[in-house]
């Protein structure tokens, strides 16, 4: 049984299409890192899995069961947007709230419990208006983690954090599904920070799912390619450009040669024709290089 | 985080002791609520100050009011008001009561704090039930602070006190009762205009005035129904809750209230069904 399973989803907004056919599987176990363009529609279908917007075709299922199912709906945590906190109360009486609501028994130790998990428990006193971005951000975590979810949707969770409030954000998401019975939709746009977390992928464009892969998956998929300085970098471009098929200057001003994994051919290549090469290393592209691949059309 | 995963159905009682619980707290912790309670004392005794204060010429106005609880309700049931003596009582907490309940439930969208409860809380009928409960308390409590602002403010200007005291009592029961219509009434404005702050106050207002009274009225007499038939409207049952009214008027304020109530958590839990929470 999976996590999420979506199959021909749509939604439209009036004459607009948002969600076009979408299937989507989500393992049990799972972070699944939810990419996309703006306005591709990630919010869109994170918001109808959560049952917030009516869906206007195909299926939802949530561990098995319809998403309309009050029984799962209840075993949700989500972060959307923004965390639905009352400025004018502290932290620690927002999460009581939000532990009211979802009718916890021993609400207390629960809310201090994960507040400790996002390291905020020194901050629980603290007007929820006084609070900065990133300590906003790990309260809206924390409220999402309240009452034990199966199921996490959070929609740019990473946004506003600091190094360590994304280090401890990976530790969190790693200890929520170390069961392997809990899964987590995490939609970003630092792409960097998601693939040091995510197992799994999703990435849709225009409403369509265009690809979906492990993270093994991905590793296997993304290039290799060798990066190279030299002491004359436009002549060294030039001899590879007539030599390799593909070959790009990177923003730390590295020489790109892709789809190569020995650089012993590029040295002695370049060293025969007069130049030096200074440093090279081979590496393999990211996750975001082979996102911004993918959107421009190319793998 | 590593026992089994068990799929449970709250049930009704837990999930709305819970939202109640909520509600409650966020009312009583708002200075929004305390400051719509002032209002409602101070208003009604800076009206009848006002309409006692002599003009440029030293002349004196003509008093608003002649007895004490004609603050709190009017002597009788006017429909179509013809002083604003008959307008300007205990029906005016429903004015900004509108007003409180659109910022009260407008904040709820604003901070998209539905989301949160919408995700996990299937049934929108539970937000209903909860906000309409809890606005209903708080336009009851406003009911109680405009009571007293008014019957000071009645005494210290000195006007009559001669009252039917059970006539007094059906009036003042009937308002607060009929708060829990109103309440749901407002609730349900703020569900069909909850992307829309702005219009959600002025429809409350709008509402709350009453004013919408004269077009039923009217068409009442054209068709030649009897003028109480406007007691079935929540403006109408609370003009009927006056100073000459028994205990059918309590009980008519009762049914109007509960069966408003009813239809408006119905049409805005269906509402709410079908859109999408934003």
């Amino acid at each position: 049984m999976n996590a999420v399973e979506i199959k021909g989803l749509s939604k439209n907004f009036g004459p607009k299409q948002a969600v076009c056919g979408l299937d989507m599987t989500v393992p049990m176990g799972a972070i699944y890192g939810f990419i996309g363009e703006n306005g591709s529609g990630k919010s869109t279908t994170e918001k109808m899995i959560c049952g917030l917007i009516p869906t206007s075709g195909g299926s939802i299922k949530l561990y098995g069961k319809d998403y309309t199912d009050e029984t799962v709906r209840a075993r949700l945590g989500v972060l959307i947007e923004a965390p639905g906190c009352f400025p004018g109360l502290t932290v620690f009486d927002n999460m009581m709230l939000e532990a009211a609501n979802l009718s916890i028994p021993h609400a207390e130790q629960e809310v201090i419990k994960v507040l400790k998990l996002v390291r905020m428990e020194g901050a629980a006193g603290n007007k929820y208006k006084n609070c900065s971005l990133g300590m906003k951000q790990r309260v809206g975590i924390a409220m999402a983690l309240l009452g034990d979810p199966t199921l996490l949707v959070l929609d740019e969770p990473l946004n506003g954090l600091d190094a360590d409030g994304m280090r401890i954000m990976r530790e969190v998401f790693t200890d929520i599904v170390k069961d392997g019975k809990r899964s987590i939709i995490v939609s970003s746009h630092l792409l960097g920070e998601l693939q040091k977390v995510a197992t799994h992928y999703g990435i849709i464009r225009h409403g369509k799912m265009i690809v979906e892969m492990t993270a093994d998956e991905l590793d296997a998929s993304c290039r290799t390619y060798v990066a190279l300085q030299s002491a004359e970098m436009s002549r060294t471009r030039m001899l590879l450009g007539c030599r390799y098929s593909r070959v790009e200057e990177d923003e730390a001003g590295y020489l790109r040669v892709y789809d190569l994994t020995s650089p012993e051919d590029i040295v002695t290549y370049l060293y025969e024709n007069g130049i030096c090469v200074t440093e090279i290393k081979t590496d393999k592209i990211g996750l975001e290089e082979y996102y911004i691949d993918l959107m421009k059309g190319g793998k | 985080m590593t026992k089994d995963i068990q799929f449970e159905s709250p049930s009704f009682t837990r999930r709305i002791k819970g939202m109640l619980g909520v509600d409650l707290y966020r009312l009583f912790h708002t200075p929004l609520f305390y400051i719509f309670l002032a209002i409602a004392a101070i208003i009604p005794a800076m009206v009848s100050a006002m309409t006692m204060m002599p003009d440029q010429s030293g002349n004196t106005m003509e008093p608003l009011y002649s007895n004490v609880w004609q603050i709190i309700a009017a002597s009788k049931s006017l429909y179509v008001i013809e002083t604003i003596a008959d307008y300007a009582n205990m029906n005016m907490v429903f004015i900004f009561g509108g007003i409180m309940v659109s910022i009260f439930i407008g904040h709820d969208y604003k901070s998209g704090y539905v989301k949160q409860l919408f995700t996990t809380h299937a049934k929108k009928q539970d937000y209903m039930i909860s906000k309409s409960l809890v606005c209903a308390l708080a336009m009851a409590c406003m009911c109680i602070t405009y009571l007293i602002g008014g019957t000071v403010a009645g005494l210290l200007v000195g006007y009559e006190t001669d009252v039917s005291v059970g006539s007094l009592l059906v009036a003042i029961f009937g308002k607060i009762i009929l708060s829990l219509g109103w309440a749901s009434l407002y609730t349900f404005l703020n569900v069909i205009f909850r992307r829309y702050f702005g219009i959600s106050v002025v429809s409350s207002f709008f509402f709350g005035t009453g004013i919408l009274i004269i077009g039923a009225a009217a068409i009442v007499e054209t068709l030649g129904l009897p003028v109480g038939f406007l007691n079935v409207f929540l403006y109408g049952a609370s003009v009927n809750a006056n100073l000459s009214s028994g205990i059918g008027s309590l009980l008519i304020c009762l049914g109007v209230s509960v069966a408003w109530a009813v239809i408006y958590n119905v049409a805005g839990t269906r509402l709410l069904n079908k859109c999408d929470v934003y």
